[in-house]
């Protein structure tokens, strides 16, 4: 059964690796369901399956079983040009290594979703202008990667992320490649992005900062789900 | 598809590694320029060869009746009437235009004899005025001088034939061969020029006489056994050819090109060009390979940056499009630049062409008969042209479809692992 109104949902849901012919259950039967709006981490130690998940409700991955929902569409065996149209209009990415193409500036990296969509020159401006200015990139539209920071890169990896206006951020380990003041920043950022636009955010991360914001903790061990824990008041 | 994000994409990845993208394309426009410049000179030299062969045989085109390219044999010849259709035909101006010099003959084989010896010769009955612009025998002159209007029993012989029947300028010798009516006939003629042409087949059997002593001796009346048309460029022989073969049905004659009356020679084209073939495919083999392997490290460099793309919601195909534009504006832009050094070059040696002549030793060099001329004046057609956009066309694919297919295979959740 699926919820219509989930942001994401996931039944009995496995991925399983073959490794020297040894079969891995990166993910065991996991069933969860994310309704739109919702501020979720995916916690757990590496190697526990939590990006594997994160892959498979961003249709990055198809599951060996089980079935899995967008938006309440089911999207479990859609084509892959399907699936990239879904991608493009209600998932936004953000990873740990930001991975913005550095022949692009940070304005076109931001851009690119929006260029994907058709989205007209205009418009995709300004979008920009306004996001960079909510998030602290002002004045910084131009340069190329190489000349921004970790915290600017994952900045503009967010903005590239939400500017298409998508349904859903998944994002994963977000903050491990920052600083803590960096990691407050981009957090307080997306947490704004969350409560203003009404953006659901799902991370996959081992920090405890990204764990303590999170209005809902889904604890991951050994590819299943251990424990999932919705919280009242974020302790930042 | 959104070919303009992925043309602009590509063009970004280029820039990015601006120094492999210059030396890759350095390849291209090398091997561009030599294809442009090597064809032009083997064009430049084969319309030579063509040439000159055609000057010594029977022209670029020529006119006979049926039976006398197999038989050789002078009943089989051109009457009154059919050589006032040629001349009629080769008076149109279209054509007048693209002929350089047309001239009526008589061949046929004979015995030239003198007291010394008796020796097999090929003889021609010519126009003595307009056959020097056709042959230009009369540029190899070494004795006397080369016939001349109003000539009646005056001979052209080569050096080589004039020894062996130890003749001199104003020698009798007896030329006897077969008449229009298969009769032996023989005719009596005195040495007026000597030549040496350099090509031995000539120097020792070729006898130029008057056309009109020919008709008389051979008892051709107003006939001839061929009209033969020098062209002033081997581009117009299909034109030439087609008005000339409007009197094939019409007067009952055959219209031959230079490929079947000179077979040796069309063989020679063919070989040399088979040759060039072989080196410019192997050539342009090896830049593909080198195009290929640019543009595939190239994706395998930006694998992480290719899932991103398809997380963000790029197809697969739009992928290894990216990745196909990438290596055809590669391709393009070096090919075409190839194609204008090679052309530029090659425009360097239009006017007095590339001297070869200290690589041919001394006198005259000769293949099948024909002289070669030792410098070579490119030649630039549009089948040069043609020539080098279709290479640049097909590098440009085969060289981006393979690592354009790796770009559709790459796995988008692997490639996050993928360190660049």
């Amino acid at each position: 059964m699926s919820d219509t109104k989930a942001a994401v949902h996931t039944e009995g849901l496995w991925k399983t690796y073959e490794h020297d012919g040894i079969e891995v259950h990166a993910v065991r039967d996991v069933s969860i369901t994310i309704e739109s709006g919702e501020f979720v981490a995916l916690a757990g130690p590496s190697g526990s399956g939590k990006t594997t998940l994160l892959n498979l409700m961003g249709t990055l991955t198809r599951p060996s079983r089980g079935k899995v929902w967008v938006g309440g569409s089911e999207v479990t065996d859609e084509r892959e040009s399907k699936l990239a149209k879904l991608r493009l209009h209600k998932i936004g990415f953000v990873f740990q290594a930001y991975n913005l193409l550095p022949t692009l500036t940070a304005a076109e990296n931001a851009e690119l979703s929006m260029l994907l969509q058709g989205i007209t020159a205009d418009e995709r401006k300004s979008r920009v202008e306004e996001l960079f200015a909510r998030i602290g990139l002002k004045g910084l539209e131009d340069r190329r990667p190489n000349k921004l920071s970790g915290g600017q890169q994952q900045r503009v990896a967010v903005a590239r992320a939400v500017v298409g206006k998508p349904a859903m951020v998944l994002a994963d380990e977000p903050t491990a490649n920052l600083d803590s003041h960096a990691s407050d920043e981009l957090l307080d950022i997306m947490e704004e992005l969350n409560r203003e636009l009404g953006v659901t955010f799902v991370f996959a991360t081992h920090d405890p900062r990204v764990m303590d914001r999170a209005r809902r903790l889904v604890r991951v061990v050994d590819g299943g789900i251990e424990s999932d824990e919705a919280r009242a008041q974020p302790t930042a | 598809m959104r070919i303009g994000l992925l043309s602009k994409l590509a063009l970004r990845n280029l820039k990015r590694q601006l120094r492999r993208s210059f030396l890759t394309a350095a390849a291209m426009v090398i091997g561009l320029a030599l294809l442009v410049f090597s064809r032009a000179l083997a064009e430049g030299s084969h319309e030579d060869w063509i040439k000159s062969g055609s000057r010594m045989a029977a022209g670029h085109l020529t006119v006979q009746a049926p039976g006398f390219h197999e038989t050789k044999k002078i009943e089989h010849h051109l009457d009154g009437a059919q050589t006032r259709a040629v001349l009629r035909i080769l008076g149109d101006s279209i054509l007048a235009s693209v002929i350089e010099s047309a001239v009526p003959r008589i061949t046929t084989m004979g015995l030239a004899s003198s007291p010394a010896n008796a020796i097999p010769v090929l003889v021609l009955g010519v126009d003595p005025a307009t056959e020097p612009d056709f042959s230009q025998l009369n540029q190899k002159l070494i004795e006397g001088r080369y016939l001349e209007p109003g000539d009646r029993l005056q001979a052209f012989v080569g050096k080589i034939l004039a020894e062996r029947l130890h003749l001199q300028l104003g020698s009798r010798f007896v030329l006897t061969g077969q008449d229009a009516s298969g009769e032996m006939a023989g005719q009596l003629v005195r040495v007026a020029g000597i030549f040496r042409l350099g090509v031995p087949e000539a120097d020792q059997g070729m006898v130029h006489i008057p056309l009109s002593t020919a008709q008389a001796w051979l008892g051709l009346g107003d006939g001839v056994t061929s009209y033969d048309i020098l062209l002033k460029s081997t581009d117009s022989e299909l034109l030439a050819r087609e008005m000339l073969g409007e009197l094939e049905e019409s007067h009952d004659v055959l219209v031959l090109g230079w490929r079947e009356t000179q077979p040796e020679l069309n063989a020679a084209v063919k070989m040399d060009d088979f040759g060039s073939y072989i080196f410019h495919g192997i050539l342009f083999g090896i830049i593909t390979l080198a195009i290929v392997n640019t543009i595939l490290m190239s994706v395998l460099q930006r694998i992480r940056e290719f899932g991103v793309l398809r997380a963000l919601g790029l197809q697969r195909s739009e992928a290894g499009m990216m990745v196909f534009i990438e290596g055809l504006m590669l391709t393009a832009v070096s090919g075409l630049v190839g194609m204008v050094l090679g052309i530029a070059f090659t425009w360097g040696f239009f006017r007095d062409g590339l001297d070869f002549s200290s690589f041919m030793g001394e006198g005259e060099f000769t293949m099948t008969g024909t002289i070669i001329n030792p410098i070579i004046i490119p030649r630039l057609g549009s089948s040069e042209i043609l020539l080098s956009l279709t290479a640049i066309v097909v590098i440009g694919v085969l060289s981006s479809i393979y690592p354009a297919y790796r770009a559709t295979k790459i796995d988008v959740a692997e490639s996050m692992k993928f360190e660049t």
